[in-house]
């Protein structure tokens, strides 16, 4: 059985956002609406100080605290893990992004779109594809991976940092990645099992030791 | 708007939760207290503390609360997806959500069913409060009225993302003070059935159970907040915000000294008879009941608005 998985490496994101632009242009997510973000942090003193970039986005989680909070069951699973939200179902309580510890979804009311009331003909065909006051997350462009394609964000990513594959096959790219580097899946302390792993430097292996 | 972080910033700091506004509140609020009212109701009523008359009038206040607090979480629902609010039944295998609908509806339909032989025309229907049936009717609704208030704290402590909620302390919280708000709703309920009249003999068991009560909320309330600013950092923070940050006037002023010293000071002083007779204690009574309410209603908004989540990595 597949499962879909998501590799960020952390060692190569530049924070170009390109990703951000390319979720955005793909599914055409209303202006204050992000699937893809990538947060920055600033590490260390001067003259040491650094930006780290980290891009988070749904990940996806086998044990998804967002479809067990929901009451009308519009979260769901599908068999290959990716999480998706079923519009039709949603009523809006707004559970699941109290549930995600990752604060992934939101519920678009229907406002204006980047250019004011007046929506471009882009945004009109985008926009048609959201119910007014459902939650909407990232749903893995599984209209792309259901045509073998990949996800928008992984496709533009011109350092290669983020990548996506099954974790159920031991030849995927992202198992070889896990195989070649460090890594930490966010957040693994409150039981959700999450499908996305943070690269983080060479050697394989968890974080703190472990495979 | 859209609702969730929609104007944060891209960076990695500790976010407080604001979909849930005070209209969720509201709801917690209302609902909760209405089903401690109609608790504490059917409790005194059982043992003869208060008439059947303020009895009927406390039902009815009470399933008006939570009809308007339901109508505020109707309101809070998305726009458009509303009206398929019955798809929230759905789900009661994992949801509290789910759950809560379904107690709170059970609960709003017992009330109607005890209510229904008052009404004039309805009065030969067989569960009259002598009845067996009216007694199990009653029984049935003080369950239910318990399970919603523990529903009002278990919805919100059922999840680890935020840990200023994720804590079985919450629900024991919201039920004393649903408990409180129920109890400080009853005097108002007598002096509206029947004047200041009747307050003396409530009075006695009134004002010894609300001190006690309002001693129990403020321990309660304080090692609530003793241990989150010991637990986890976005626990610490949520603290923070609420005792010396953006909430603390609402939180100090509204929930500590107006939510429960005021009335834990007229409590005292009606209990040593510093309060008059009867017509003189009333705007004190008010006064105090008021403040309950008050303090009911901010003590949820502000732990839904210092609702923190951790860091997301």
């Amino acid at each position: 059985m597949t499962r879909w998985g998501f590799t960020v490496d952390l060692e190569r994101c530049v924070g170009c956002m390109g990703c951000v632009i390319a979720c955005k242009a793909e599914n055409g997510t209303p202006p204050t609406i992000h699937w893809m973000k990538v947060v920055e942090k600033e590490e260390g003193e001067f003259p040491y100080a650094k930006r780290i970039f980290t891009p988070l986005r749904c990940n996806h989680c086998a044990d998804a605290p967002c479809a067990r909070a929901c009451p009308t069951g519009a979260v769901v699973k599908r068999p290959d893990g990716i999480v998706v939200i079923d519009q039709d179902v949603c009523i809006g309580t707004m559970a699941c992004m109290s549930a995600c510890p990752y604060y992934v979804p939101y519920r678009w009311d229907g406002e204006d779109g980047y250019y004011g009331e007046e929506k471009v003909p882009y945004e009109t065909v985008k926009y048609a594809a959201f119910k007014k006051g459902t939650a909407q997350k990232c749903h893995f462009c599984y209209h792309r991976i259901d045509e073998g394609r990949p996800p928008a964000c992984v496709e533009s990513c011109p350092a290669d940092a983020l990548n996506y594959g099954d974790l159920e096959d031991p030849e995927s790219r992202i198992n070889e990645l896990l195989r070649q580097k460090k890594h930490f899946r966010p957040r693994e302390d409150l039981g959700t099992n999450p499908g996305l792993y943070y690269l983080t430097g060479k050697g394989g292996g968890k974080v703190g030791g472990g495979k | 708007m859209s609702k969730g972080l929609t104007t944060a910033p891209f960076t990695l700091e500790l976010r407080a939760q604001c979909h849930w506004d005070w209209k969720v509140a509201f709801y917690l609020y209302g609902a909760g207290s209405s089903a401690g009212l109609i608790f504490l109701e059917l409790l005194l009523r059982r043992w003869n503390v208060i008439d059947e008359a303020t009895a009927l009038w406390g039902m009815w206040i009470g399933l008006v609360l939570a009809l308007v607090s339901l109508a505020f979480l109707f309101s809070h629902l998305g726009p458009g997806a509303r009206w398929r609010c019955l798809y929230v039944f759905l789900k009661p295998r994992t949801s509290w959500i789910a759950r809560g609908a379904f107690i709170v509806t059970v609960l709003v339909l017992l009330r109607i069913l005890i209510l229904l032989p008052t009404v004039p025309g309805f009065t030969d229907l067989p569960w009259g409060e002598e009845s067996a049936a009216g007694g199990l009717l009653r029984v049935a609704a003080m369950l239910f009225a318990a399970a919603f208030m523990a529903y009002s704290g278990l919805v919100l402590s059922s999840w680890n993302s935020i840990a200023f909620w994720n804590t079985p302390l919450l629900p024991v919280l919201y039920i004393a003070y649903s408990f409180l708000a129920g109890l400080g709703a009853l005097p108002l309920i007598v002096l509206a059935t029947h004047g200041g009249e009747k307050l003396g003999a409530v009075g006695a068991i009134f004002w010894p159970s609300l001190l006690l009560l309002l001693a129990l909320n403020g321990f309660l309330l304080l090692i609530y907040i003793w241990g989150m600013a010991t637990a986890t950092v976005a626990a610490r923070e949520s603290v923070r915000r609420l005792v010396s940050g953006a909430h603390r006037l609402s939180f100090w002023i509204g929930v500590v000294a107006v939510g429960l010293v005021l009335p834990f000071i007229v409590a005292g002083l009606a209990l040593r008879g510093g309060l008059g007779g009867d017509p003189a204690a009333v705007p004190w009574v008010i006064a105090a009941c008021g403040a309950i309410q008050i303090g009911g209603f901010l003590l949820r908004d502000n732990f839904l608005r210092v609702g923190i989540y951790g860091y997301p990595v």
